[in-house]
């Protein structure tokens, strides 16, 4: 600081200085100007006696104030005066004299009025420091509290022109941009930051600042880095000094975690809306407050008003208190309750099988807000049940009817055979053929046999079939109830084939004909089985048992004709019967 | 128009559809000396119950068909001829006690003809 500004500094810090009071300021004004009196008379006599004053009168007024300023004025005039006067004059003073007192006084208090008004700027100038230097102080907390807010906020808060290009963002919105370096985005038009249906929300915002709106819409952004985010935004104009938008304001809010959280909570409403189950919910007063569309649909609710509806509703009347008493606390109690219960439908009033499944809902203190339940539709359930139930009563039915015809071959092959070992060969080989007819027929669950397969199994234990026997004729079904006694007739012929016929030499053959003339159920079934190659033929002395079954079994079962023809090249066994008798037409 | 007296003639009707049981029981019974009649159905059995009123057991298997099947077919029996032992069989579900007619034994199948052949034996006849 050079000495000069040093010194106007000093001048002005005493200007400055406290007002001292009053009888203070007049005293020393009073005592300052005596002894300036007193200096003028001693140096200078007489000449001019005024001048010296002056400088006292600036530098009083100016440390002093207006008041001791003016009276400093009138007593260095009167000083002055004083020794200039001569008690010869008449007014003391000659007019030169009178003149000059006069001047200086007026001069000295224009002086006066100058430096006062110096003192006041001076002092005015001082007060507007402090003021300001306290402003400042002010100014500097606002900014730091404001940037604190803004750097703080993790809303990305921008500042955009008119045009939509970026002037500024704030920290934190840089941070959730991933933004390092702002300048690398000033300047650009905020728009491009969005795709799709964000950028022309985003342009549309920005026009409507413009008008004066305030505009809000949600959109997908990626961040500076690149990562995608969903945001909402919020778009508002600045009012510049003349009241017309100058700037825009956006702030924009990251949502994608909430997004989230809200698809994935969609997704569970979803899952409910799409699943095939029944699935509801209810109040613990009973009173429903949710369906999902499969629920209308198994209960015929598709267009009702579903809160009007209480749990009782769905049940048949018998059900209702076994549901309130039982069904609904056990559930509370225990967590869970499932059993098969009846729905009612409400147009048809049918009932409807259903697996209820109910469980209590809490809320996340563990207090209970009402049930819910996922029931499954069981009436596909209950028919596969039945109808189950009802082919084990067939299959028992049939098992017992198997073990009759097994208790009558067996008593009749005991009560014809010679001795107990034929008697153990011939059973055993009996049951074989009745086990193959079985077969077969299980395969089909009991309800038909094709010919030729019953005629392959039954026949096979006794030559290779294609070779030795051959089979030949068009598909026919047998009902279940020949099948048995077939077999068994096609067992014994080739059994006594193999003893006497043409399966007893290694030449002959055997040829299982079959052929069906005419249409429908009353068409006939003509069955041969030609032996030729064999042994020459003769007529048995003795009917065993299995040529009487061949004959009376099948003439029975057929309900047709029957009947075996002892011919020299080999035996001939012949069956004709009504079709509609013996097998199942096919349409 | 029924008869009073128990029969004393040997004397059966067998009434069943299955033929491979039906020839067992036959012969059965004819091994004893017994006079066999055997119907598929239950129109066959009234055919030969038209001709004869001599006959002293009936054997009746419950799943016969015809006019009747075989459970009407043995209260008809029981009706017509008071005096006749009743045998029902069946395959399937066992009858109930209060469907059977009166003095009718329900035998399931498979059974045992010895056990009838006792039955029958230890029921009274009066020459």
């Amino acid at each position: 600081m050079s000495i000069s500004t040093a010194l106007l500094n000093r001048l002005r810090d005493l200007t400055v200085a406290r007002p001292r009071p009053k009888p203070l300021r007049y005293g020393l004004t009073v005592v300052v100007i005596a002894m300036v009196a007193i200096v003028q008379v001693v140096l200078f006599g007489s000449s001019a006696p005024w001048f010296l004053y002056t400088p006292a009168v600036v530098l009083l007024t100016l440390f002093l104030g207006r008041g001791p300023g003016v009276l400093a004025t009138i007593i260095s005039s009167l000083g002055a005066g004083l020794v200039v006067a001569r008690s010869d004059l008449p007014l003391l003073l000659t007019p030169v004299h009178w003149s000059a007192s006069v001047i200086f006084l007026l001069t000295t208090l224009g002086l006066v009025v100058l430096v006062e008004a110096l003192r006041t700027a001076l002092l005015d100038a001082d007060r507007l420091r402090e003021e300001r230097e306290k402003a400042l102080v002010v100014t500097a907390e606002r900014e730091a509290f404001l940037s604190g807010v803004l750097g703080s906020s993790t809303d990305c808060i921008k500042v955009l022109d008119l045009d939509g290009k970026l002037t500024f963002m704030s920290e934190g919105g840089q941070r959730v941009m991933e933004i390092s370096d702002f300048n690398d985005v000033a300047g650009c038009p905020w728009p491009d930051f969005w795709q799709n249906a964000g950028n022309a929300e985003a342009k549309a915002a920005v026009e409507a600042a413009g008008r004066g709106e305030a505009h809000s819409f949600i959109g997908k952004a990626d961040t500076y880095q690149g990562t995608p985010k969903w945001w909402h935004v919020a778009v508002s104009p600045i009012a510049g000094p003349e009241g017309h938008p100058d700037r825009i304001l956006s702030v924009s809010r990251d949502i994608t975690e909430l997004r989230a959280s809200e698809e994935e909570r969609e997704r569970f409403v979803r899952l409910a809306e799409n699943s095939a189950d029944f699935v509801g919910m209810a109040r613990t007063d009973g009173s429903l407050f949710y369906m999902n569309d499969a629920a209308k649909r198994l209960v015929g609710l598709e267009d009702a008003d579903i809160t009007r509806l209480m749990i009782a509703d769905f049940f048949p009347p018998e059900q209702v208190e076994t549901v309130a008493r039982e069904v609904l606390p056990a559930a509370e109690r225990d967590g869970h309750w499932a059993g098969e219960l009846d729905f009612r439908h409400f147009r048809t009033g049918e009932l409807i099988p259903v697996l209820y499944s109910v469980f209590p809902i809490t809320d996340a203190s563990g207090a209970l807000i009402g049930y819910g339940t996922v029931t499954r539709d069981f009436r596909e359930r209950r028919r596969a049940e039945d109808g189950m139930r009802l082919m084990n009563g067939e299959l028992a039915h049939r098992l017992k009817n198997v073990l009759a015809v097994v208790q009558s071959v067996v008593s009749q092959t005991l009560r014809t055979a010679p001795d107990a070992e034929t008697a153990s060969e011939n059973l055993g080989a009996r049951l074989v053929a009745l086990g193959a007819a079985t077969d077969v027929l299980t395969g089909s669950s009991w309800r038909s046999a094709d010919l030729h397969e019953v005629a392959t199994r039954a026949l096979a234990p006794h030559g290779s079939i294609g070779e030795r026997i051959l089979l030949d004729g068009p598909a026919v079904t047998l009902k279940p109830e020949v099948t048995v006694a077939f077999a068994l007739a096609l067992h014994e012929l080739a059994t006594n084939a193999a003893k006497y016929g043409a399966l007893a030499n290694g030449a002959g053959t055997v040829v299982l004909e079959w052929s069906v003339t005419g249409e429908g159920n009353d068409a006939i079934l003509s069955i041969a089985w030609c032996e030729q190659g064999g042994p020459p033929v003769s007529p048995p002395t003795r009917k065993g048992f299995g040529s009487t079954l061949i004959e009376r079994s099948l003439r029975s079962y057929f309900r047709g004709k029957a009947a075996t023809d002892y011919r020299p090249e080999g035996l001939v066994f012949e069956l004709e019967a009504r079709l509609g008798d013996a097998a199942t037409v096919n349409e | 128009m029924g008869q009073s007296k128990p029969i004393g003639s040997n004397t059966i009707l067998i009434v069943e559809g299955e033929a491979l049981v039906r020839f067992d029981m036959t012969a059965f019974f004819e091994e004893r000396d017994w006079r066999v009649f055997e119907a598929e159905d239950a129109d066959q059995a009234i055919e030969v119950l038209d001709q004869r009123t001599d006959i002293r057991v009936v054997l009746i298997d419950a799943t016969v068909s015809g006019r009747m099947d075989g459970l009407k077919l043995a209260h008809y029996v029981r009706e017509r001829f008071p005096p006749t032992l009743l045998f029902i069989v069946s395959g399937q579900a066992p009858v109930p006690q209060e469907a059977l007619p009166q003095r009718a034994t329900f035998l399931p199948k498979p059974f045992d003809l010895h056990r009838v052949m006792r039955q029958i034996e230890q029921s009274p006849v009066t020459p």
